[in-house]
């Protein structure tokens, strides 16, 4: 852990553990299975549902501004709050929480690792109890599309100038075997294949079989050894962008990385697209 | 029910799954879902010889919504027949697990019902030939891709 570029953004149960009564801290869970919070979450937990919380309602696209401050206000996060992120399934969506509070720029954000998952085998408690925190008048920044989130004109460039892309779906997902997760209806996308040039990480190859991230020196040779180099402007997607996450995550801040986007349409969106060219 | 009601009842179900476990020398055993990844079920049916199901238990692994949706389907078709069982309507589980969850969770939802509907399509012919529908029983493998 110590090897990680940014050891802060990661922290143990342990450490959670100890700071469950801490006022500067607030657990927020977010999960793949989104009735997990209510069958027990970690105490003082508030829950973030990506689908109602994060997104906005009409247009493909999150949360505005002021939708933003309210979810903060109401859940008692103020601007130096320190938010620790975690859930399910290796922390996948906890870590696309992590990054939409980054688009809008909330300092204190860590995740726990290992997830609900460490957490639960490590027999600490769970509650059912719901939390409820006084509101605090959170001011948020204009949300930043520019510095870690990529469309697809973007990619485009992208594309164009030979720059890599980090594709993080599953091989038959990155093949066009399928146009999502085996098991998964296989539907949205007229196309399948991926984006011209991407390379095929799986985002699941970043963590252990007990939910915590690899170190830093198997992360390391994972990546690079497909080209994907710190020196690189690198785009990483999936298929609406929270696997992709999760490998933003991990290029970001365990390996410093200094520029990742995730292209959040990712393949809904390129697979889709009238003119874009796809490869097998 | 309201959404809150119904979200209970699918947590009740989740952790106090009804008839879960398995069945000895069943007419029926079958897998449904994906063992690579995500939510399994495998159903254990007895019948009589009206193809009526007369006792049934399930085992599986998933989501809160694809376990509950197993539990609440195994209550639902005892003393049904294979033909009903097959007619029925995905209502039915709207009716216990709300609108909202069962369309944002499709395929979690109808994981358990789906599996019997394709258990009774087949049965009938295997019947006929004197035999049993059971398949090989499929342990999930819950790593995620």
């Amino acid at each position: 852990m110590s090897d990680y570029a940014h050891p802060e953004v990661l922290v143990e149960t342990e450490w959670v553990a100890q700071h469950l009564n801490d006022p500067m801290v607030r657990l927020v869970e977010s999960d793949e299975d989104v009735l997990l919070y209510d069958v027990g979450h970690i105490p003082g937990a508030v829950k973030i549902d990506w689908h109602t919380d994060l997104q906005d309602a009409l247009m493909r696209d999150y949360v505005s501004r002021p939708r933003f401050e309210e979810l903060m206000s109401s859940r008692g996060i103020a601007n130096d709050t320190t938010v620790v992120f975690y859930g399910d399934e290796n922390n996948w969506w906890a870590c696309y929480a992590f990054w939409v509070f980054k688009l809008f720029g909330h300092e204190r954000c860590v995740v726990m690792n290992g997830g609900r998952q460490k957490w639960i085998a490590e027999n600490r408690p769970l509650t059912k109890e719901i939390p409820t925190y006084p509101r605090t008048h959170y001011v948020a920044k204009e949300r930043d599309d520019k510095t870690i989130r990529a469309f697809r004109e973007q990619v485009m460039q992208h594309i164009a100038s030979g720059q890599p892309l980090v594709d993080v779906r599953s091989p038959q997902e990155y093949s066009g075997e399928l146009l999502h997760m085996p098991g998964y209806p296989q539907e949205g996308a007229l196309r399948g294949g991926h984006i011209p040039g991407a390379k095929n990480i799986p985002w699941a190859k970043a963590v252990r079989e007990d939910g915590t991230f690899k170190s830093a020196e198997e992360l390391r040779a994972l990546y690079t050894e497909q080209g994907i180099t710190p020196d690189k402007d690198i785009i990483a997607y999936c298929r609406i962008g929270e696997r992709s996450s999760h490998t933003w995550f991990v290029l970001t801040y365990l390996l410093g990385y200094p520029r990742v986007r995730n292209y959040d349409g990712s393949w809904t969106e390129w697979g889709n697209l009238v003119g874009v060219p796809i490869e097998k | 029910m309201d959404q809150q009601e119904h979200i209970a009842l699918i947590l009740d179900h989740y952790q106090h799954p009804r008839n879960y476990g398995t069945l000895t020398d069943p007419d029926i055993l079958v897998n449904g879902g994906n063992p690579g990844c995500g939510d399994v079920v495998t159903m254990y049916l007895r019948l009589d010889a009206e193809q009526r199901v007369v006792d049934i238990r399930f085992e599986g692994h998933g989501c809160t919504v694809s376990m509950a949706g197993a539990s609440i389907i195994t209550e639902l078709v005892k003393g049904m027949t294979l033909a009903e069982i097959e007619a029925l309507p995905y209502q039915v589980l709207i009716d216990q697990m709300g609108e909202g969850v069962f369309k944002s969770r499709l395929r979690c939802a109808t994981l358990g019902i789906d599996t019997l509907k394709g258990a009774a399509r087949e049965y009938p012919t295997r019947q006929s030939l004197g035999q049993k529908l059971i398949q090989p029983i499929v342990l999930a493998h819950t790593g995620w891709v």
